[in-house]
């Protein structure tokens, strides 16, 4: 007999109301005989008696139920300067590349939450990227080494310590070849040491490369500057910026840096007059510096130069100087274009930079004649205080792999870089090292190279440790530590001191070096001690600058610029490039990295090959196919990756990332939720991503990443791409527009010339006023929280994403889930295409939720889990959610995220990092951004307890703080002398999707390019 | 039929959980309010002694309550800034005195066995000297006044306005052990916000903030 029948039939013939229902058949069913179960089996009614009554009796004896017991442990002597609850702020030094941003760690109940950029450091500004947002969770990885192995077995440094010293006791009597193998050094204290290591021995070298080399721009300084070094750039000084395959806001040099001065330059309202920079990029993929410029030419790798010896021959004429070629080259690029960008700059001699990325030294030596005509030396490029940031040096790299190669090196001490890993033809090298006598590797996990190391020294993280580095000339930074040691590790400097024989921490060693080198330069009276804690305190200290203001370019250089002709063939060239996120791959473990979207193609967990839609089309391919790669006649392994269709690249352009496939991302086979239906976040062959470093090449010397010869050929259908470039986009139904209004478009974009012709045109004011919702007793009396966002200054560098990600402690959700459109960033910068006629220019958008003030998503909630706060926030109670996702659903911005798992919370080490002020939210929870509350809440109380007024300026939510570009601007909108509330009243202030009247409190302030021609809006994307 | 039997299956089941319960029933409440929870604590320390007899003040020991989300339980150092001189109550001393003085001896040097738990944990020799050999170990007190994880109080604004502790920790000045007088639940928390805005503190005006957001985020 089925229940399921007796219980339809039933209903169905009745009428009364719910209640009624019930009752009658209660009764009814005691008295039809049908209605009786069998002698044996319960029926269903008596099912649920029996549950319900086990329910209640459950419920009774949960509320006897004490919760769990907790414990309260409290300090047994309590330092003083410490407070549980409370936290503290240490100025330190950003160990994540060798940029050297200054940074302020958040130590909170003695362990650090969270890294913010330190606004008084002379070089970032407060700004910090994303990976050295990220790099905080390096300190929590449990797979971090925490003793040194002797080939793969833990050991002792006592071991290790005699081991080392034996053999370069041995080097030291028969002369042989010790090599320090390094990434770029900018720490006084370690090159003081290396030298002192080097001094003894006969044959001893250190070789620093990097694995994103910036190598030809430091030899063409050597030829024409006699220096070789990488001078400093300074963008903000730059009226017009011209660069050559230069990405110089994604990844190169010193990226934040950059960010930050470019910002400055492309300020539309810094003056009276509407005025910024002229920025003109000549590239073949689209980078993100690319996408920020008002003009970009699309030519291939191998072009650049003779469109740089075009420029520099224009130039030289303009300025009457010898140039060894009188005609100008073949070039793709016609002459009167060249003829205008010429003419820009020589007009604006001494506020004008050029610079080039590529790595051939003909280009650099253009490059530099260029800055040398147009004054920029001593402007706004300076050598003699100059960048130590990249120090590479491939020569001497490509010496020592042929070393490496004959057999003939007895020592190689390696640290900061994964040769194994970087380089092509990384087997065969792996196999050469392998048979080195000794090599010791200092490195916190066992990466590709310490597989063939004999010793692995566990190296310290950069926060468990001093250290210091002089990342410009002139500029010290030192960092400190800001927790125990988690393991029995050891910095660089410390093992070398320990090799030296004189075993030291690595206080002692950079403090001692500090009394004795650096504090005499500081030209300052009073004591070391004073200068010392001083220096610690600021995490900095800038030298007196001499303000020598030399260009000593040397003519003869002129003669090295090779002038062969350009014949166009139409030739593949592989880009290699590093990406925002991964750069070279040495932070391969970090979930957070892997999970941030490519600003431009928004890929995530994967590096593909991106190939124009021109060349798509011909191939036949879509986004996701897999394609092989094989350069000509190399005998290189030919790669498969899945490809995604770039637009605005160059047709004879393919690209890649390198940094991925590294040995550290096996570990997130399972970083998803593993349910039913999860596929793994990894690549059949275990790794996230492929590593493509293979490709690169040698070419004079030079580490080539533009390879020339390329083929592809498509073999077939992929998995899905991990894509967040198609979640979550913003659009009006028809429907939904109230009646009258029209579609704004989303991105607002003008011209410099139109702009200043009429402020009012890039921007036109629409009436959008509609009804409020809420009439006059909402009034927002006291404060009223609103941002205000500058699409001019902000660069898509996504630093801010990872910043909201940690601050609000926003799991990781793997590439399955990401496809599945389940990512959980609160925040996400937006990335539109404007097609004109095939080339696109870009605009970027951070979006996140709106506050706004007619909100759509609370008038749904049908448990009031998301209502509006008296301050104008839109506020979401995570313990009142039940997960309806009616809200998620009913909101225009699409910005909020649902969690669809208990998401992993098992790593006990990685939980360390967890802010202690946001709750972590559980499954079926709805959430998104707040505008950091918790800072809100922090900066209210810390006033309120010290009774004095709420100062907007004290309150950044982690967006705003880790922007290198301050594009991003929070503040209390109802106070006329805030900061946002005097970007609001700007002219290119609109409000994303206005028509629809939700009144959001996050203004945009529109994207002006400095163009003459009015190009108009871009539309819905 | 079937009806019947199982009717009395559940009385009796019934009867009998309410036989077995019928001595927790006092202890019942609400899910997640805990008012007179009392547990034991590792010293039995009395603040009816400390703060009510005395007069210590609250903020000697929770002194985070000024300046901290948290007012903290007191480091076991804030303990010896009395206790390096006070191991026993003063009656006992004279008590102790007295009685040498009967027998014409040295008054033996008293120490309290609870006191004795603060000299133990911070590894203390009989001179009050630290004592290299013994291992320091922590007090694992047990939290009495806990709120759920998804909401934050911070004390700085409440004691900055100048609301006595008593208002949510109770009369602890009267309590041998710490017991919970107060619910804590949001109800209770929101209530007193009302209350405060109308009536201000300490005869101030007061913005006892009435958002969510105030606590939970």
């Amino acid at each position: 007999m089925s229940l399921l029948k007796k219980t339809g039939t039933r209903i169905k013939g009745t009428k009364e109301s719910l209640e009624e229902k019930q009752n009658t058949h209660f009764i009814e069913m005691r008295g039809e005989e049908d209605f009786h179960a069998g002698e044996n089996e319960f029926n269903r009614r008596d099912f649920l008696k029996i549950a319900g009554f086990s329910f209640a009796a459950g419920v009774a004896m949960v509320g006897c139920v004490r919760p769990p017991v907790e414990k309260a442990i409290p300090f047994l002597i309590q330092p003083e300067e410490i407070i549980p609850g409370k936290a503290y702020w240490y100025a330190s030094t950003c160990g994540g590349c060798s940029a050297g941003c200054g940074i302020l760690v958040k130590n909170r109940d003695g362990r650090p939450t969270k890294l913010e950029g330190n606004p008084d450091h002379p070089l970032s500004h407060g700004g910090l990227c994303a990976i050295g947002q990220a790099s905080i969770l390096g300190l929590y990885d449990s797979r971090r080494l925490k003793q040194p192995l002797i080939a793969n077995a833990p050991a002792d440094w006592t071991q290790i310590d005699s081991e080392v010293i034996s053999k370069l006791s041995s080097a030291k009597q028969n002369g042989g070849k010790v090599r320090i193998l390094t990434g770029t050094v900018n720490s006084p204290t370690e090159k003081q040491l290396t030298g002192e290591m080097l001094s003894g021995l006969e044959n001893g070298k250190h070789i620093e490369y990097d694995a994103v080399s910036s190598s030809a721009v430091s030899d063409a300084h050597l030829i024409s500057h006699n220096k070789r070094i990488i001078p400093r750039y300074f963008f903000e000084r730059a009226d017009v910026i011209v660069s050559f395959d230069c990405d110089f806001l994604d990844t190169w040099i010193s990226p934040v840096e950059h960010t930050s001065a470019y910002a400055e330059g492309r300020d539309v309202e810094r003056g009276e007059l509407p005025e910024m920079s002229l920025h003109i990029q000549f590239e073949g993929r689209l980078t993100v510096t690319g996408s920020k410029a008002d003009q970009r030419v699309r030519v291939t790798p191998d072009e650049i130069t003779p469109v740089l010896v075009n420029l520099a021959n224009i130039l030289s004429l303009k300025a009457g100087v010898s140039f060894p070629l009188s005609q100008l080259l073949d070039s793709p690029v016609n002459k009167d274009l060249l003829n205008e960008i010429a003419d820009k700059l020589w007009g604006n001699r001494g506020k004008s930079l050029v610079v080039c990325g590529n790595q051939d030294i003909s280009c650099q030596l253009a490059v530099n004649f260029i800055n040398h005509l147009l004054g920029s030396y001593g402007n706004t490029i300076d050598v003699d205080r100059h960048s130590n940031q990249r120090s590479g040096n491939d020569k001497e790299l490509s010496a020592l792999i042929e070393d490496i190669h004959k057999g003939e090196v007895d020592l190689l001490i390696i640290n900061g870089v994964n040769p194994v890993f970087d380089l092509h033809d990384s087997k065969k090298l792996g196999e050469a090292i392998k048979k080195i006598p000794l090599v010791v590797n200092i490195s916190p996990r066992v990466d590709e190279t310490c597989e063939v190391s004999n010793i692995v020294c566990a190296e310290s993280h950069y926060l468990e440790n001093w250290s210091d580095s002089e990342p410009v000339e002139g500029i010290f930074s030192v960092s400190q530590p800001t927790i125990n040691k988690f393991g029995d590790t050891r910095a660089f400097a410390e093992c070398l001191s320990a090799w030296l024989g004189t075993p030291k921490s690595a206080f002692d060693l950079i403090s001692n070096n500090w009394r004795e080198n650096i504090f005499p330069k500081s030209e300052k009276d009073g004591s070391f001690q004073a200068f010392w804690d001083r220096t610690v305190h600021d995490g900095y200290i800038e030298m007196p600058s001499k303000e020598l203001k030399t260009d000593s370019f040397d003519r003869s250089s002129l003669e090295s610029i090779e002038t062969k002709s350009w014949n166009a063939d139409n030739s593949l060239s592989l880009v290699l490039y590093s990406s925002i996120a991964m750069r070279e791959g040495r932070h391969s473990y970090n979930p957070f990295l892997l999970e941030l979207p490519d600003p431009i193609s928004k890929v995530t967990w994967d590096n593909c090959l991106s190939v124009s839609p021109e060349r798509a089309e011909k191939m036949g391919a879509e986004n996701g196919d897999i394609v092989s790669i094989s350069i000509g006649e190399s005998d290189t392994k030919p790669i498969q990756l899945p490809l995604v269709i770039q637009p605005g690249q160059h047709e004879n352009v393919i690209a890649a990332a390198i940094g991925f496939g590294s040995k550290e991302t096996v570990r997130f086979k399972d970083v998803n939720p593993q349910w039913i239906d999860a596929k793994s976040s990894v690549g059949k062959d275990g790794y996230v991503g492929k590593n493509v470093a293979g490709f690169s090449t040698f070419n004079n010397g030079l580490r080539q990443s533009n390879i020339k010869n390329a083929q592809i050929t498509l073999i077939g259908k992929g998995e899905p791409l991990a894509f967040t470039q198609e979640h979550n986009s913003l659009d009006v139904r028809d429907p939904l527009l109230p009646a009258g209004s029209h579609r704004d478009p989303i991105i607002k974009e003008g011209t410099l010339t139109a702009f200043r012709d009429d402020p009012h045109s890039v921007v036109p004011h629409t009436e959008h006023e509609g009804d409020d919702l809420w009439g006059d007793d909402h009034q927002k009396k006291g404060h009223f929280w609103g941002m205000a966002i500058d699409l001019n200054r902000c660069t898509g560098c996504e630093a801010c994403v990872v910043s909201c990600q940690i601050e609000n402690n926003i799991p990781v959700v793997g590439k399955d889930e990401v496809r599945r459109n389940r990512e959980m960033h609160w925040l996400r910068i937006d990335r539109y295409y404007n097609d004109n006629d095939g080339d696109v220019s870009v605009v970027f958008q951070p979006m996140m939720c709106q506050h706004c003030e007619n909100a759509p998503c609370e008038t749904v909630c049908p448990v009031l889990a998301t209502v509006h706060s008296s301050e104008g926030l839109n506020q979401q109670i995570y313990n009142r959610c039940v997960g309806t996702r009616y809200c998620s659903n009913n909101c225009p911005y699409k910005m909020r995220r649902f969690n669809w798992f208990n998401y992993a919370h098992e790593d006990e080490m990685q939980n360390l990092l967890l802010n202690p002020d946001v709750t972590v939210r559980s499954r079926g929870i709805m959430e998104k951004c707040t505008f950091c509350v918790q800072r809100i809440q922090e900066a209210k109380i810390d006033a309120k307890s010290r009774g004095v007024k709420v100062n907007d300026r004290s309150i950044k939510p982690a967006c705003q703080q880790s922007c290198p570009a301050n594009a991003i601007v929070f503040g209390d909108m109802n106070d006329p002398e805030s900061q946002v509330a005097k970007l609001l009243k700007s002219q290119r202030k609109y409000r994303v999707l206005e028509e629809i009247n939700v009144r959001p409190s996050v203004g945009y302030l529109a994207m002006i390019r400095n163009k003459p021609e009015s190009d108009g809006g871009m539309h819905h994307g | 039929m079937n009806d019947r039997i199982i009717t009395i299956v559940l009385s009796v089941g019934l009867l009998f959980s309410g036989l077995v319960l019928m001595p927790k029933i006092k202890d019942w409440r609400p899910v997640g309010i805990h008012t007179g929870y009392e547990p034991d604590q590792p010293i039995e320390f009395s603040h009816r002694l400390h703060a009510g007899e005395l007069q210590v003040s609250c903020n000697y020991c929770h002194y985070g309550a000024e300046v901290s989300k948290h007012a903290g339980i007191p480091p076991l150092d804030v303990c010896m800034n009395c206790h390096r001189y006070v191991t026993v109550p003063f009656g006992a001393v004279i008590a102790e005195d007295k009685l040498a003085q009967e027998e014409e001896r040295e008054p033996k040097r008293l120490v309290s066995p609870e006191i004795q738990k603060i000299y133990d944990a911070l590894g203390l020799d009989k001179s009050l000297k630290y004592d290299s050999t013994k291992i320091q170990t922590p007090v694992e007190w047990t939290n009495i006044h806990n709120i759920p994880d998804f909401s934050y109080f911070d004390h700085r604004p409440h004691v900055a306005v100048g609301l006595a502790c008593q208002k949510c920790h109770g009369p602890v000045e009267t309590m041998e052990r710490v017991r919970m007088t107060n619910a804590l639940n949001m109800g209770w928390c929101v209530q007193c916000h009302r209350e405060s805005n109308e009536t201000g503190v300490n005869r101030k005006q007061v913005n006892a903030p009435l958002d969510c957001s105030a606590c939970h985020y």
